[in-house]
């Protein structure tokens, strides 16, 4: 890990953001429009994953507002 | 949180309908799921569900002390929803609700310390038995010179010696209900979107609202998507101190002498300490989603969040062993003492994510990998990486395997304790003036910061659990998971983290019923159903109250009716005897078991709250199958009463403070029988049974060196005994007026439940006329009148320990609401409703209806609180 993770980040976003993805038509998108292929397949269940994670790790914070409460627990 | 994957297929596919072949599919395979970071609203299908989730921890290691208490464990409930309002404007709301109780980590000592004692009590025999685990906060200890804790046998035994062990604390909570609504309204563009939200969690300790904004832009034919968000959070927590605790926290207890932190911010209430502390937290996101090939694609993110304000948990405390260096014994003394943690007023922190999703076209599957880096200011750095198989199976399953990895590093200002260097208070006696002057520790020495909470603490957890999804329809879907989670110091990247005594695992299990609305009426492919037009085949009834049950059948075979119900009552108010208001000198004499107790508390209110599923299938048009699964909250506050005796020994003391529970309720199964029917005239009977499903056996927890028994009989969550329900229900209707009637009871068919109680059996009539005032719209009037039996049984009697002497039932008795005889009673009821149908359009079919039911007369058994009323409130669509 580069030691400014925010810098190591930038680099990766900017190689995936300039380099040449292959040119997908929009006719060759069935398999991308599959469920199994939504980037959350089970997104109730994983909030309440995440809801567990978050009330027992640090590292939950950082993403976008949607309460949760305090996890005091 | 809201769940969006799917892009716009209805309005590309509208576009599509005066296009070439061509065009069609390229329009269809152009609604790609998911290309999204944050969840955008304007993206998805209209979507009903309700999940219902549990979380189990284990117990921890204590070493030479039994623990004996519940390990925390939360229920939670989840109702979402993401309607179209028009092709371009979406609107998304969930409902989460969370109960927990049970035992927590409070802080971490020296072993030596002995924070968790065992709780000792003497037999009739006069033998100590151990019966379980008690938290110390303070004491004191043997140190070497090397300040090293030292052990020694039991009661005094001889040295053993250096013993650095640390061990948590444990405390065990009520239950305690959290509740949080969040919405999201979005607009879409052809190639952009913008949406808002906002919500508010309230628990009875903290609340927060939160806003949020993100927008979407599509690039490159929609193969690259950018997302921006903003968010605010603002939080008030309002902590009520343990009053068992906050002698021994010494923030608390040196208040008054000299100068201490977050004294402050403490509140006094009686006898109640009240922390209070405002937070607010900023956030930031980018992110970028990418198409890479026809079968894979990649998403990545960051994240930014700065908080501010009052960061810490009000309930841990940091412990602090305050060593003096100026001893001259061999063996150096320990003053134990606890601390309200104290952390940074500010944290700000960084998120890297980034996801990558590969079809594996062999199998059918998608391989989804996720990595995830977090790095605050507190130096805490982790890093999370997951993976999942998706993989369905035939035609209508889906199983997806899954693995987590996360490992942190600790916050700087992390200690399991503190060792301070310094008395922890030195006193002098003046000659001259013959007082005593007592100087305390410099606080100044002590770090700035410092927390023993785990969840700063470097450690890793790996989990894995399996998600199935069985897909009844196109529209609907049932799906179950389970996960395992093993939570380790040893665990940590380098595996340098804490120690083992901090380990535990915890489990995570939740089911969830999804409604697809814009997939209604599409039976699965090869499935042979016969298309459904919703809302065209159950019989007129859009009168009928939202307060009555069973009101209606449906009668087309093969018809499906999902339902969500929620009722509310509340009794508050006077206290009555009969229908009669009553004083508190009457209660105190007479609300408890005459002659043994003289009441001491009386409820001051009591909200229940009950969210129902009702899943209606009709397999023939004379036979409809029902189940009916629930979930409840409770809360009760009370009071002391004026003139009330001392509390004896063994008695419940609470009061001025509200008691809790919450979880999955009583489960219905019904089977409905028409019995007539003409265009006029219905009429039809009801064979139910409701399963024990609620817990019966909720127990208060140890205070004030004191067992307690089980929560009131009103406060469980269940009847704890199968109990067969029937009905007989007549509707009528002519032209825009309609009617009804319908007799019900509840009888218990166990004479008590696994506690020892049974509740008084129903009987109810009701009967109400309703008018159609407009195509959408209609009123009802109700009356009803129900009459319900006292407990009959009461509680088994606990067997607890009660200033370390066994007392045989400690069972609350300090008011009416812990006596059988003071339950049920007879009562009319008028009812007061609206009816909303919509007749056409994207969501015809679907009904709300919404009822206030005024208590007119009540009569109860024993000492109750009256009534206020009840409002149910119900959602249907069949189809």
């Amino acid at each position: 890990m580069l030691k400014n993770p925010l810098l190591a980040g930038m680099v990766v976003f900017s190689y995936l953001s300039l380099s040449a993805c292959q040119a997908v038509t929009p006719w060759q998108r069935g398999i991308l429009a599959k469920p199994s292929m939504a980037l959350e397949p089970h997104p109730a269940q994983s909030a309440f994953r995440e809801h567990a994670y978050g009330s027992r790790e640090a590292a939950a914070g950082g993403s976008a507002a949607k309460g949760g409460g305090c996890g005091c627990y | 949180m809201v769940a969006i994957k799917d892009c716009k297929k209805k309005r590309l596919l509208r576009r599509a309908s005066s296009s070439t072949v061509t065009q069609a599919l390229t329009l269809a395979a152009m609604a790609l799921p998911g290309l999204l970071l944050q969840p955008d609203v304007t993206q998805a299908d209209d979507e009903v569900g309700f999940q219902y989730g549990h979380y189990q921890e284990s117990r921890r290691q204590l070493y030479t002390v039994p623990n004996n208490a519940n390990p925390i464990e939360a229920e939670s409930l989840l109702g979402h929803a993401r309607i179209s309002l028009t092709d371009r404007i979406k609107f998304a709301f969930n409902y989460v609700q969370d109960t927990w109780s049970g035992a927590t980590p409070v802080t971490t000592s020296p072993l030596v310390n002995r924070g968790n004692r065992s709780v000792r009590a003497a037999t009739s025999t006069g033998r100590i038995v151990t019966v379980g685990a008690s938290p110390y906060m303070t004491g004191q200890i043997k140190l070497d010179k090397n300040f090293t804790p030292l052990r020694y046998g039991d009661n005094g035994g001889p040295l053993i010696g250096p013993d650095e062990r640390v061990v948590h604390v444990l405390s065990t909570a009520s239950p305690e209900t959290r509740k949080q609504g969040d919405f999201k309204l979005g607009y879409e563009w052809d190639e952009s979107a913008l949406d808002i939200g906002g919500g508010l969690s309230v628990e009875n300790d903290y609340e927060s609202h939160f806003g949020n904004v993100n927008t979407r832009w599509d690039f490159n034919q929609k193969l690259t998507t950018l997302n921006i968000g903003a968010s605010y959070t603002d939080s008030a927590t309002a902590a009520i101190i343990d009053h068992d605790a906050s002698p021994y926290i010494t923030n608390i207890a040196l208040a008054s002498l000299i100068d201490m932190p977050y004294a402050d911010q403490i509140e006094q209430q009686g006898a109640m300490r009240i922390l209070h502390g405002d937070r607010s937290d900023w956030s930031v996101n980018l992110g970028l989603s990418q198409v890479l090939t026809k079968s894979s694609l990649f998403e990545t993110s960051f994240g930014f969040t700065h908080s501010s304000g009052y960061l810490e948990n009000p309930y841990k405390v940091t412990t602090i062993v305050f060593v003096d260096p100026k001893q001259t014994s061999a063996q150096l003394t320990g003053n134990v003492k606890a601390m309200l943690e104290q952390r940074p007023d500010e944290r700000n922190q960084f998120n890297f994510s980034t996801r990558f999703v590969q079809h594996i076209s062999p199998l059918d599957a998608a391989l989804h990998l996720g990595y995830r880096y977090y790095h605050d200011d507190w130096d805490i750095n982790a890093h999370t990486f997951d993976a999942e198989w998706v993989q369905p199976w035939g035609h209508s399953w889906t199983i997806t395997p899954r693995i987590r990895y996360y490992s942190q590093t600790a916050a700087n200002f992390y200690s399991p304790y503190l060792l301070s260097k310094q008395a922890y208070s030195t006193s002098l006696f003046d000659e001259t003036t013959g007082r005593v002057t007592t100087t305390y520790f410099d606080k100044n020495l002590l770090p700035a910061n410092f927390s023993s909470d785990q969840r700063l603490s470097g450690y890793g957890a790996l989990s894995g659990g399996v998600t199935v999804v069985k897909q009844l329809s196109k529209a609907i879907s049932l799906e179950a998971g389970f996960e395992y989670y093993i939570h380790a110091g040893s665990l940590k990247l380098d595996g340098s983290g804490e120690g083992s005594y901090s380990d535990f695992n915890a489990f995570m299990a939740n089911a969830e019923l999804n409604v697809n609305l814009s997939a209604l009426d599409q039976p699965l492919p090869d499935s042979g159903h016969e298309h459904h037009h919703h809302g065209a085949h159950h019989q007129h009834h859009a009168v009928s109250p939202a307060g009555v049950m069973f009101d209606h059948m449906m009668n087309e075979p093969g018809a499906y009716m999902l339902g969500y119900r929620y009722m509310y009552s509340r009794q508050a108010g006077d206290m009555l005897h009969g229908d009669r208001a009553v004083n508190d000198l009457a209660i105190v004499n007479n609300g408890c078991s005459k002659g043994a107790y003289r009441c001491r508390l009386t409820p001051t209110y009591m909200d229940m709250h009950m969210h129902m599923l009702d899943i209606m299938y009709a397999p023939t048009d004379w036979l409809n199958l029902m189940l009916m699964p629930q979930f409840m909250d409770m809360a009760m506050n009370l009071r002391q009463l004026d003139g009330a005796p001392e509390a004896p020994a063994g008695a419940h003391v609470h009061s001025g403070t509200g008691h809790a529970t919450g979880g999955i309720g009583d489960t219905g199964l019904y089977a409905l029988v028409k019995l007539f029917d003409r265009p006029m005239h219905h009429l039809h009977v009801t064979f139910g049974l409701s399963a024990p499903t609620g817990d019966v056996d909720i127990k208060l927890r140890r205070t004030h060196k004191q067992d307690e028994g089980y929560i009131h009989y009103g406060m469980q969550l269940g009847s704890g005994t199968w109990d067969f329900k029937p009905s007989l229900t007549y509707t009528g209707h002519l032209d825009a007026w309609s009617w009804g009637a319908q007799a019900n009871a509840t009888v218990r068919m166990e004479d008590n439940n696994d506690s020892g109680f049974a509740f008084g059996d129903i009987f109810q009539a009701t009967w109400w006329g309703g008018y159609q005032l407009n195509r959408w719209l209609s009123t009802s009037l109700r009356g009803s009148y129900t009459e319900q039996g006292a407990v009959s049984g009461q509680f088994y009697p606990v067997v607890g320990v009660v200033d370390n002497k066994f007392v045989s039932d400690v069972n609350p008795k300090a008011g009416p609401m812990d006596y059988p005889s003071s339950y049920g009673g007879r009562f009319w009821d008028l009812g007061l409703g609206l009816n909303v149908t919509i007749p056409d359009g994207q969501f015809a079919g679907n009904r709300f209806a919404v009822e206030w039911l005024q208590p007119v007369s009540t009569e109860l058994n024993g000492y109750q609180l009256d009534r206020e009323g009840g409002l149910s409130a119900t959602w249907y669509l069949a189809f």
